[in-house]
């Protein structure tokens, strides 16, 4: 085979120049650990006469070498910072400005009453079609979609201070660890050793509370829906008159209008989770509720031209990256036109 | 290339001259990994420009041939030069530094392309690629090759328009908006053209899509 092999066939085969026989005895050329080094030797040369752009290596290089000097050096300068306030300076300087440093106090209470909601709490939002995984500071792991908001306290997940000795021996009830979420989020919750609660609520009044598992909570104004893979959650709504829910494993349940859950089974859980693979499942889902769907998402506001057209169905399972792929793909599913214009579509037969 | 030659090294430098590829004079390999070793042996530093100089220029050239938009391209290389230092790699980089330069470029552009046009595209796609593709198949070489192949017919053969619109978004980084102001084209005519020129893109990856992600299921 070596002598069927040479550069200029290379370089043939590069440029895709080559006949399926020779690519053949490339292949079986290249198996040869040996030619590996010199494959690449050749690849470089060829490159090298044929290239395409025109880089100026040593911008990128300043830049990667700003990069590397902002991560590594960075670590040395870590050490506790020199200990210029002495104990002999803290006297002089209270009684000096005893007076200033008290209104300062005053005045830094009063800001941190004013933003107090910013410093007790700690508020996560995805932009429209923009999904975001993150890790709660309990260790649980949320995947947020689209024009959605988490929000939860700064301390959460951390055991509060000696002063509330009956608050820790009771803190699986009385200390729950709360999150609110307005939009859709899939949840997978880490169970900890003092089986503290994890609790979701949403604006709709509904509460979620979990003792460790997954599942994915739909919070928006078209509808409240929570569906559960695995574990045990118990679901409560504002209603006193509504016994709370125990949900199983495969349980959809849906907040209707009335304040009351509705209870069916689902074979599919996890598909209500499908946006975080950027998937869409549709299941004779009209056009009409599409519409909603890219307006929760993506915030596009969307007319249909008819409303026989608004009824018609898509039924499968589509990936989309974007407004424009999933738009481009709806269009070319139902075999309609649609225009754009901003935040504005409109589809027409 | 042989015509900026002088340009690019000065006239002093006559050992670096020798190693600068020629259609005419077979690029000194051997040299070219001498001369990154002893630069390594003085500084990480000086080997690093080393590295860069001679070889970033033909691996963005080499990624552009798949991901066909020059910034990605650089970021995709200066990524894999980040990572060599990084991972500290490169005190203990086996064979030479240019395999594993184009090996890892190669991977990494790769994939990326692939979860661009099978629509798997994540923010850390790119960051987040440890492997660095050092361990390939003879089948995984010739397939990078016939994929950045492929990829070069689907945009020669767009229609002329169509392939002058897509090179000027993706190569000159122009918004469409400009695009079609500069062409005298709506914008709506100019986001089509680039939206066929993506979904050729894609019709030639289907059948390599299909199958990624029937492997998901």
């Amino acid at each position: 085979m070596e002598d069927l092999v040479n550069k200029a066939v290379l370089f043939d085969y590069f440029s895709g120049r080559v006949s399926p026989l020779q690519k053949k005895s490339v292949e079986s050329w290249l198996s040869e650990g040996s030619n590996r080094e010199l494959y690449y030797q050749w690849l470089h040369e060829w490159e090298m006469n044929r290239l395409q752009t025109n880089t100026n290596w040593q911008l990128v290089y300043e830049k990667t070498a700003q990069r590397i000097n902002n991560t590594f050096p960075a670590v040395e300068e870590q050490e506790p910072p020199p200990k210029t306030w002495t104990i002999s300076r803290w006297g002089g300087w209270i009684s000096r400005s005893g007076l200033l440093a008290a209104s300062v106090a005053l005045l830094l209470m009063a800001i941190g009453w004013l933003f107090r909601d910013a410093l007790l709490y700690k508020t996560v939002r995805t932009g429209f079609g923009e999904t975001r995984s993150l890790t709660l500071p309990d260790g649980s792991a949320v995947t947020m979609n689209a024009n959605s908001s988490l929000r939860y306290s700064r301390w959460f997940g951390t055991s509060i201070g000696v002063g509330n000795r009956t608050l820790i021996a009771d803190s699986a009830h009385e200390n729950p660890r709360m999150v609110e979420l307005t939009g859709e989020a899939d949840f997978s919750i880490r169970h900890l050793p003092n089986n503290r609660r994890f609790v979701v609520m949403t604006p709709g009044g509904l509460k979620v509370t979990v003792l460790g598992t997954q599942f994915t909570v739909f919070s928006r104004e078209r509808a409240t829906r929570v569906a559960l893979r695995s574990g045990r959650v118990q679901l409560t709504t504002g209603q006193k008159t509504t016994p709370p829910l125990i949900m199983q494993p495969g349980d959809l349940v849906t907040l209707n209008r009335q304040g009351k859950l509705d209870l069916t089974r689902t074979a599919h859980p996890e598909s209500m989770a499908a946006w975080k693979d950027h998937r869409f499942n549709f299941d004779q889902t009209s056009l009409r509720e599409i519409a909603d769907i890219l307006h929760e998402n993506y915030g596009l506001v969307v007319t249909i031209g008819t409303s026989q057209l608004a009824g018609r169905t898509i039924s499968g399972s589509f990936t989309a990256q974007n407004a424009n792929e999933l738009l481009k793909l709806i269009a070319q599913l139902l075999q309609v036109n649609y225009i754009r214009e901003n935040d504005r579509v409109s589809f027409t037969d | 290339m042989t015509g900026s030659e002088g340009n690019l090294i000065p006239a002093q430098d006559q050992h670096l001259r020798r190693m600068l590829p020629n259609p005419e004079r077979v690029t000194s390999v051997v040299d070219n990994e001498h001369i990154i070793r002893s630069a390594f042996a003085s500084s990480p530093e000086k080997g690093f420009e080393t590295l860069f100089r001679l070889y970033f220029r033909p691996l963005c050239s080499h990624a552009v041939r798949f991901v066909y938009t020059r910034e990605v391209a650089e970021d995709i290389v200066g990524e894999v030069f980040y990572q060599l230092w990084k991972s500290g790699s490169y005190a203990t980089v086996q064979h030479s530094y240019r395999t594993y330069l184009y090996a890892a470029v190669r991977h990494r552009a790769f994939n990326y392309l692939r979860d661009e046009l099978t629509g798997n595209r994540t923010a850390t796609s790119l960051d987040d690629l440890g492997d660095t593709g050092q361990d390939e198949t003879p089948q995984t070489l010739i397939e990078y090759d016939e994929t950045f192949q492929r990829v070069e017919k689907v945009i020669q053969e767009l229609p002329p328009q169509c392939q002058r619109i897509f090179l000027m978004s993706r190569f000159e980084n122009r918004k469409n908006q400009e695009i079609a102001d500069e062409l005298g084209l709506a914008l709506k005519t100019v986001e089509a053209h680039m939206a066929r020129a993506l979904q050729q893109l894609r019709r030639v990856f289907l059948p390599m899509g299909l199958l990624f992600f029937q492997f998901l299921h």
